[in-house]
């Protein structure tokens, strides 16, 4: 017999100001099934949790329906509520009143109705739920951090210090990321190596990290808690047991034409290099594109110069395979190109500033190693094109970002503040020189930011234009700018040296298969949406996988670094629990009926059914169905929907559950006809 | 009328049962009505000679293949045309069937006839009258294949107006006796327990009823999207003559034109509604 109770909240005003919530009470005491109802103001207030607890007791009630807000913001609340009367939480649901009625509808008779109806249709549904028992799942007290730049390198030493043992991948030879190649950092100026190299060598030395460079996630399978990881760890072509990294065959390299990715090809590298003095691990790889024994078969100066018979032409890929709980992605960032080739066909490049073709047209990474002392001038700001000083300089903010028609219309963040900065470094070093600076609007939200960028007008004298470039060209050995001061109303022209151009950010290219590898969600721009935009930011959409940087929108480093010790404390408390409890509203195969053509094996994109063996007493298989790994299964019924013997069950949605729901409904609907 | 394929398909027959490679041999023998072939079980090499292959070999016979009973006596011999033969390749995929528990005979064949001799609706669309998947190919080759465009068969119906349509399959349906032939014929509806028969709850009414008649026709077809083999044995076991295959036809259409699927003759190939993919065609979400 049910003894439901239906409890129905006011919201305040939310829902009592459309919906006349009283009424909707007075009439859900009277359907079928129901032994209480009543209304309440603030439902999830303390008083009013009270309320259903006390009702639960008092009357004995066997399922609970709250008609309030969306589940999604308070059904765990009710479920909570209803457990510490002693109910088993999976049969309390709620009747979203809220979202579905009184936010979009504005006849109160019209929406108090509708609220009866939603009432009606939950309490068809509870009367048909069961008792369920959370999926318990063991936990693997290991992390996986994917991508070496600082936040990826703060995630795991948090975690490491917090004494887990961490796997940190890195494409890259090297860790570091894009911080290794800045030259000094806002708003402080201090340098950039110089408080990220101690941090890298803590990696490589902490003995809870273990470090794969030069190497990709392959492939994720499993899910929260029980993560499994392929890494492929490519062929170095350096044994780096043996490698003493000496660095004699980086010198003695024939193949040396090689544009250096570190100084983003502002010098050239050879064949086998190391990518920037300051690599962890500070070894060697060979670039077999590149080389000319790997091209040619001949060469091989390397392997005649090392001492320690550490060049290993023969290496292959390898794969490894690691176990973790939980997953942190730090996989960062690229800068937008202007070029006319673009990675799809939703971004445009520049026609107006040559697509590129200009080499005095740098973009901020660039001008930051030949800002930076490691960089190919040594810290001089020479041009690319003749190596003289450039005398004017130009600074463009928002080339791509926030710019419709190129595609990009968010805000690329850190470039205004990285203006300044460029300008200020630049007036200290060529204090004869001129720093023009086109911008649409100043953004320099953060710490000391906003101060930072006055001092780069008031103390450094750069010059700020508002105003958006309309056309670059080549005149007479000068960059022609044109653009427009919109303040004064005059067209601006300026004879520049070299124009630096503030490129949006956009997330690392192809990253997206990734992404579509761990299960985690992305939006349009190919960066990872968080779990909730103010209260879990954070969080994947996937349980255990947690992001942090540059991955998730423009960050700048103070924000990367707070992000990844967040998601690395998320990480933590994760992995505290000796066990996991998973949601049981799982998938469920009626073995009696299942026919075993395994359509639902193939469509399950958490690879959570397996074949199962039905066998008589001697032991011989009579015939193979479906099994559904509750500790996998992620809910979302695709099994369900391709099973035409209809042998699948979504526990907490069963086909009886719907099908009450739905006739109840029609019930109603006919009864308004007659 | 012994053709050169009936001679071939016993010397098979007869070759394959006296070495004990199968136990039965499903084939065509003669008919006692209208001289129209129909299917025979051959268990030794002796009753081979009552084999025979023409074109009034209509019937599929791979349907026998889903029930356990045949496929418990052992290795099954099986005569198929190319549509048979991918209802075959349908089981396999579908995991009722494996590839070692039959041995295929395929027959290369220019089209089979229906009761009244005309030649079957199917055969002006087949593209597989030169089978691609057997242990034994007889016949010589056909040259004509045929592309399978239904779009000059299905335009009077897919310009109906929503109403006529309504009206047209109320009128087809309405004829229904719910009695199951065209479940039992099709070689791909092999459930123990078919929806009709769940009743925890009801989804599909099982009395002769409009409305019943209605959700059981149009599920029936949706369960064969992407799977229906087009060998047309709901049709013509329908004994009410309702025009099943126009359903099949027009979902075989929209999976072309959807997912550019077709059901083939690789017991590899991937139906789409097998799959999950991210990128999969979802205009209809709103």
């Amino acid at each position: 017999m049910a003894r439901i109770g239906v409890f129905v909240c006011h919201c305040g005003e939310n829902i009592a100001s459309v919906v006349d919530c009283e009424r909707v009470a007075k009439i859900s005491a009277s359907l079928p099934g129901v032994t209480y109802a009543t209304d309440y103001k603030y439902m999830c207030s303390d008083p009013g949790q009270d309320l259903i607890k006390s009702a639960i007791a008092e009357h004995n009630l066997n399922g609970v329906v709250v008609a309030a807000c969306s589940p999604h913001m308070h059904e765990t609340t009710f479920r909570k509520a209803a457990q510490q009367a002693g109910l088993n939480p999976y049969l309390c649901e709620m009747a979203n009143i809220r979202e579905h009625c009184s936010w979009v509808h504005d006849d109160h008779e019209k929406a108090t109705q509708k609220a009866i109806d939603l009432v009606r249709i939950m309490v068809e549904k509870v009367r048909r739920n069961h008792p369920l028992e959370p999926v318990r799942v063991s936990v693997t007290k290991r992390a996986l951090v994917i991508g070496g730049g600082i936040a990826g390198i703060q995630a795991a030493l948090d975690m490491a210090n917090g004494g887990i043992e961490v796997v940190l991948v890195e494409k890259e030879p090297s860790i570091g990321g894009h911080m290794a190649q800045l030259s000094e950092t806002f708003p402080t100026l201090d340098c950039s190596q110089c408080i990220l190299t101690p941090k890298m060598v803590e990696v490589a030395q902490h003995p809870n990290i273990k470090l794969y460079t030069y190497s990709e996630v392959e492939n994720v399978s499993g899910f929260v808690g029980n993560f499994k990881v392929t890494v492929r760890k490519k062929a170095r072509s350096v044994n780096m047991e043996l490698c003493n990294g000496c660095g004699l065959c980086t010198q003695k390299c024939p193949s040396r034409k090689i544009p250096n990715e570190f100084d983003r090809g502002l010098s050239n590298r050879s064949a086998i290099y190391i990518p920037f003095p300051q690599a962890i691990p500070n070894k060697p790889v060979i670039d077999r594109d590149h080389c000319i024994h790997f091209k040619t078969g001949k060469c091989g100066v390397c392997e005649k110069v090392c001492g320690t018979k550490a060049i290993d032409f023969d290496q292959q890929d390898e794969l490894v395979n690691e176990e973790v709980g939980a997953i942190v992605v730090a996989t960062g960032y690229d800068l937008y190109n202007i070029s006319m080739d673009q990675p799809n066909d939703k971004l445009e490049g520049y026609g107006e500033y040559g697509y590129g073709k200009y080499p005095d047209v740098i973009d901020g990474l660039q001008f930051e190693r030949l800002l930076s002392a490691t960089g190919p001038t040594g810290g001089k700001i020479l041009r690319p094109s003749d190596g003289k000083e450039p005398k004017n300089v130009v600074f463009i903010s928002c080339v791509g970002s926030r710019h419709n028609a190129k595609g990009i219309t968010y805000c690329s963040k850190i470039c205004c503040t990285y203006i300044a900065k460029h300008g200020m470094l630049y007036k200290h070093k060529v204090p004869d020189g001129n720093a023009y600076v086109f911008y649409m609007d100043v953004r320099t939200s953060g710490k000391r930011f906003d101060e930072f960028w006055r001092r780069a007008v008031e103390e450094d004298g750069l010059v700020y234009l508002r105003g958006r470039v309309s056309k670059i060209y080549e005149q007479d050995g000068h960059l022609i700018v044109k653009g427009a001061d919109t303040l004064s109303g005059v067209a601006v022209e300026v004879e520049a040296d070299l124009v630096v151009l503030a490129t949006a950010i956009v997330p690392q290219p192809n990253i997206e298969k990734l992404f579509q590898n761990l299960g985690i969600s992305y939006d349009e721009y190919n960066f990872v949406t968080e779990a909730h935009p103010k209260l879990r930011p954070v969080e994947s959409s996937t349980a255990g996988i947690f992001l942090a940087g540059a991955c998730h929108s423009p960050k700048d480093i103070p924000e990367s670094v707070a992000q990844a010790s967040a998601a690395a404390s998320k990480a933590l408390i994760l992995l505290s629990k000796p066990e996991l409890e998973r949601e049981p509203l799982v998938a469920k195969v009626n073995e009696a009926t299942c026919i075993g053509c395994f359509y639902c094996l193939r469509a399950c994109p958490a690879k959570a059914i397996t074949e199962k063996e039905i066998k008589n007493r001697a032991g011989e298989v009579l015939r193979k169905v479906s099994e559904v790994n509750p500790s996998v299964c992620t809910g979302c019924g695709t099994c369900v929907s391709v099973c035409f013997s209809n042998s699948i069950d979504l526990e907490g949605f069963t086909d009886e559950q719907i099908y009450a729901e739905i006739n109840s409904v029609i019930e109603r609907m006919s009864v308004i006809q007659q | 009328m012994n053709d050169e394929r009936t001679l071939k398909i016993r010397e098979i027959a007869k070759e394959l049962l006296s070495k004990g490679e199968i136990a039965v041999f499903i084939g065509y023998g003669k008919g006692t009505c209208n001289g129209k072939a129909r299917p025979i079980f051959v268990r030794t090499p002796e009753e081979a000679d009552e084999l025979i292959f023409d074109s009034t070999c209509s019937n599929n016979l791979v349907t026998y293949l889903k029930f356990p009973a045949v496929r418990d006596e052992g290795v099954v011999g099986i005569v198929v045309k190319g549509c048979d033969a991918k209802a075959l390749v349908g089981l396999i995929r579908e995991s009722q069937l494996m590839r070692e528990q039959v041995r295929i005979v395929a027959v290369t064949c220019e089209g089979v006839v229906a009761d009244d001799g005309q030649l079957q609706l199917r055969c002006q669309y087949c593209d597989v009258a030169n089978p691609t998947f057997y242990d034994f190919l007889v016949g010589s080759p056909v040259e004509d294949q045929k592309p399978r465009d239904f779009s000059g068969l299905l335009e009077k119906y897919e310009t109906m107006s929503v109403e006529e349509r309504w009206e047209f399959w109320q009128s087809q349906f309405e004829k229904c006796i719910r009695c199951y032939a065209c479940r039992q014929a099709c070689p791909l509806c092999y459930c123990t327990r078919c929806i009709v028969e769940k009743n925890q709850p009801q989804w599909i009414e099982t009395s002769s009823h409009l409305r019943g008649n209605f959700a059981w026709n149009i599920i029936r077809a949706f369960h064969l999207a992407g799977r229906c083999a087009g060998c047309g044995a709901c049709e013509d076991a329908c004994p009410v003559d309702i025009p099943l295959m126009l359903l099949n036809y027009k979902l075989e259409k929209e999976i072309w034109d959807y997912f550019h699927y077709r059901v083939d003759l690789d017991p590899e190939s991937v139906p789409p509604f097998t799959t999950f993919k991210t990128d999969d065609r979802g205009e209809f979400i709103l």
